[in-house]
């Protein structure tokens, strides 16, 4: 029976998914195998980062490929926010204290919103993963209401964004915008932006926005969702 | 860290690939877990359950040939292989909205999408192990369908504001629904979008407006909801059952139609288009349908002898009468314990008979269904007696289609459900007038019957009012209402007059033949907690 693309990519992501599980968890145990010795550690970390960066990319790659052809469903509903920082950092915590990073989160345990729990998980952790390229030391999670908007905010202590990024243009101009950067981070923006998109009530949408040296001296990448 | 909290926990590994297993079993192993089972398909995890209890269940989704993840969890809980307090985690390879989405009644306690890391899943396990300890009291009461215990114990729990209280008041909602309390399942939803608009409170008021049959306003919640969002699947589900009730019965077969091109894999949603499309005379859909459910259904607990039943009648139906037979004639080897088998392979093979000429053979395999309902029980299943009057319409004997009609009705008097099947039935057969005079008439009559029993209790006159509600309960077997009523009436005079070890002896038959025809009915457990205490009486 012939199959078609999305039969084919649904099989594909399956076996790449596996593959990556593979990887990952055989690298984390290289790693933690007191008996195994590297010349230069950081490279282990540096794949560990790598398979998480290709796993991201993936996410981004398929997810825009549902929402555009109508195929992504979303569920957005009340979570704990903490819930959801703490999941991300549990999710990221190996590869940070690998490369000698801090990776930790500040958040009222009270303090809920309304968003995709799936979705946001992934905007977040390909920031975080972003992030981990540009820290020295440090990568901040914080989460607040502001200006009746959850804002969630991923900061570090590298050299933070390059001006051309903190200059796009707001709304509808942004997707165009951002395509005409080249690099790594350009699906990664893409795709927060898109997904940050899709949290909307009444008049209010939800967007993310660039900056540098907010607490910490690096780059800051902002979600903010009514 | 903290591991050893696990260390104690029995886990069942599911996972058709070799490498993934021994990936999880490390991470369990580092955090210390030293019970690990592991099983490479659907058949070796549902046998590892049949022999032993576990904490956690860490379950692929897609695992090739045979049963998938979902199948196993469906069974695992329907033959209560684990207990209510069992986590089972489907790891699934991308993003899992569409199976959460896919209105499955039995969900597993979480997703987790690979890859995933230790620290991870050892978050996901610690706040699941909490959420457990939590809900044990009202899952064990939802067990016991103790709706009103399980409500009360659930409010307790909301009022401390926990952190996932809002899943709570989701939860809450559906305990509701399930108590026919529709004001309070009502008061929660609105509560919520209050708040905020959030799609499951919004499809709530939707199916809180289809069980208060306020049908026309439920298909608007349902449509302007698909407007917004065309994946909702519940919604499409809704919808349809709306519209059958509606008795627009072409509008639902499309709306199904829709929804099954979403998601072709849900088994219900294929049965309920197949049977829908069927009924309707468009057998060349229900053949489609029908042909996807029983592959689907192979493997899954859910199936049944009348998906290949309703396959050999679409076959027929089409002229492909060789075909048709060839699936009857399988029915009962697939199905070899299932007392319906008999009596599905009987009734089609009558129909392909009947189709191909063969008078002789159709009026034998006609016998042999009949011999089969009376064993089963027809009297009380609106299932099979509705599958004997399309048999017997169909082979022209509308008088005996007539009779076991009528009866059917009474046993199930107000089975919405039913209802609009006989009324879709008899839409198609161009008697639309006549069924819906028919059903009420019969409605009619049961409801005299009640209402005069009573108002005989509210004279004190106990005995006549029982004998008058007993005597209906015997006429209608299968009726539930009729008979939990006759159960009522007893118990009002026990609990007047005092218990007597005959009258609680007789409330248990009713209770008895209620529990046979609807296991789940929101009624009962109140009439068996009070014949509980005066049983301790005698």
């Amino acid at each position: 029976m012939a199959m078609d693309f999305p039969d084919m990519l649904a099989s594909s992501i399956h076996d790449i998914k596996n593959s990556l599980s593979l990887i990952s968890n055989t690298l984390s145990d290289l790693t933690t195998n007191a008996d195994n010795h590297f010349a230069d550690s950081r490279q282990v970390n540096l794949l560990q980062h790598e398979v998480l960066r290709v796993n991201n990319n993936l996410v981004h790659l398929l997810t825009l490929y549902k929402l555009g052809n109508n195929g992504l469903m979303i569920d957005i509903r009340a979570h704990n926010v903490e819930e959801l920082l703490e999941e991300v950092v549990a999710s990221n915590q190996a590869v940070c204290t690998a490369l000698g990073i801090d990776l930790r989160y500040q958040c009222d345990p009270t303090l809920s919103g309304y968003f995709d729990f799936e979705l946001m998980r992934s905007v977040i952790e390909s920031s975080i993963g972003n992030a981990q390229r540009y820290a020295r030391k440090q990568i901040l999670l914080t989460a607040n209401h502001e200006d009746n908007y959850l804002v969630i905010r991923i900061e570090d202590d590298g050299t933070g964004f390059p001006a051309a990024l903190l200059e796009l243009p707001k709304e509808s101009e942004y997707a165009i915008s951002i395509m005409q950067f080249s690099g790594r981070t350009r699906l990664g923006l893409l795709f927060a932006y898109k997904i940050a998109q899709l949290h909307h009530v009444n008049d209010r949408t939800g967007h993310i926005q660039l900056r540098n040296r907010r607490t910490l001296p690096g780059g800051c990448f902002e979600l903010w969702l009514p | 860290m903290a591991t050893s909290e696990f260390s104690d926990k029995k886990f069942l590994i599911v996972d058709d690939f070799a490498d993934m297993r021994s990936v999880l079993r490390n991470i369990l192993r580092s955090m210390e877990v030293v019970q690990i089972d592991l099983a490479s398909n659907g058949q070796e995890a549902i046998s590892r359950l049949e022999k032993r209890r576990y904490d956690v269940i860490l379950c692929d989704y897609n695992l090739g040939e045979g049963r998938d993840g979902q199948q196993i969890l469906e069974e695992a809980r329907h033959r209560q292989l684990i207990g209510i307090d069992t986590i089972f985690i489907m790891i699934t390879a991308e993003n899992t909205r569409d199976m959460v989405m896919a209105a499955v009644e039995h969900t597993p306690d979480t997703y987790l999408t690979k890859p995933f890391t230790r620290e991870l899943l050892q978050t996901r396990l610690n706040k699941l192990f909490g959420q457990k300890a939590n809900l044990s009291a009202i899952n064990r009461h939802l067990l016991a369908k103790d709706y009103t215990a399980a409500i009360t114990e659930m409010d307790a729990l909301i009022a401390k504001a926990p952190k996932n209280v809002s899943e709570l008041l989701k939860l809450e909602a559906e305990i509701c629904l399930s108590a026919n309390r529709y004001d309070d399942a009502m008061a929660i939803y609105q509560d919520v979008l209050s708040e905020r608009d959030v799609r499951w409170a919004r499809l709530g008021i939707g199916k809180v407006l289809f069980y208060t049959k306020q049908y026309a306003q439920a298909e608007e919640n349902f449509t302007n909801l698909l407007a917004l969002d065309n994946n909702l699947l519940e919604a499409y589900d809704y919808l349809a059952r709306t519209q059958m009730a509606l008795g627009r019965f072409q509008d639902a077969e499309k709306t199904l139609t829709t929804a099954v091109r979403i998601s072709p894999r849900g088994f219900k949603r294929q049965c309920f288009l197949a049977d829908v499309a069927l009924t309707n005379g468009n057998t060349e859909l229900a053949e489609v349908a029908y042909t996807h459910a029983s592959s689907i259904g192979r493997h899954s607990i859910h199936n049944h002898p009348s998906i290949m039943g309703g396959l050999a009648k679409s076959l027929t139906a089409n002229g492909k009468h060789p075909e048709a037979l060839k699936v009857a004639g399988q029915i009962q080897t697939t199905f070899p314990t299932h007392h319906e088998a008999i009596f599905y392979e009987a009734a089609v093979t009558a129909v392909i008979k009947t189709n191909q000429g063969e008078r002789a053979a159709a009026d034998e395999a006609l016998k042999i269904a009949e011999q089969a309902m009376g064993e089963s029980g027809i009297a009380l299943s609106s299932t099979l007696g509705l599958e004997m009057v399309k048999t017997y319409s169909q082979l022209g004997a509308h008088d005996k289609a007539k009779r076991i009609l009528e009866k059917t009705i009474a046993n199930n008097h107000d089975d919405e459900d039913f209802l609009t099947e006989v009324k879709q039935v008899c839409h198609t057969a161009g008697i639309a007038e006549d069924g819906i005079r028919t059903i009420r008439e019969i409605q009619q009559e049961i409801v005299k019957t009640n209402n005069a029993g009573v108002q005989l209790i509210k004279q004190g006159q106990f005995d006549a009012a029982i004998h008058l509600l007993e005597q209906a309960a015997d006429d209608m077997p299968g009726n539930k209402t009729v008979n939990l009523n006759a159960a009522k009436a007893l118990i009002m005079k026990m609990e007047k007059l005092g218990p007597t070890a005959a009258e609680v002896q007789q409330v248990r038959g009713f209770v008895e033949r209620v529990q046979r025809v609807a296991p789940d009915d929101w009624r009962l457990s109140d009439v068996v907690s009070h014949l509980q205490k005066l049983a301790n009486k005698v």
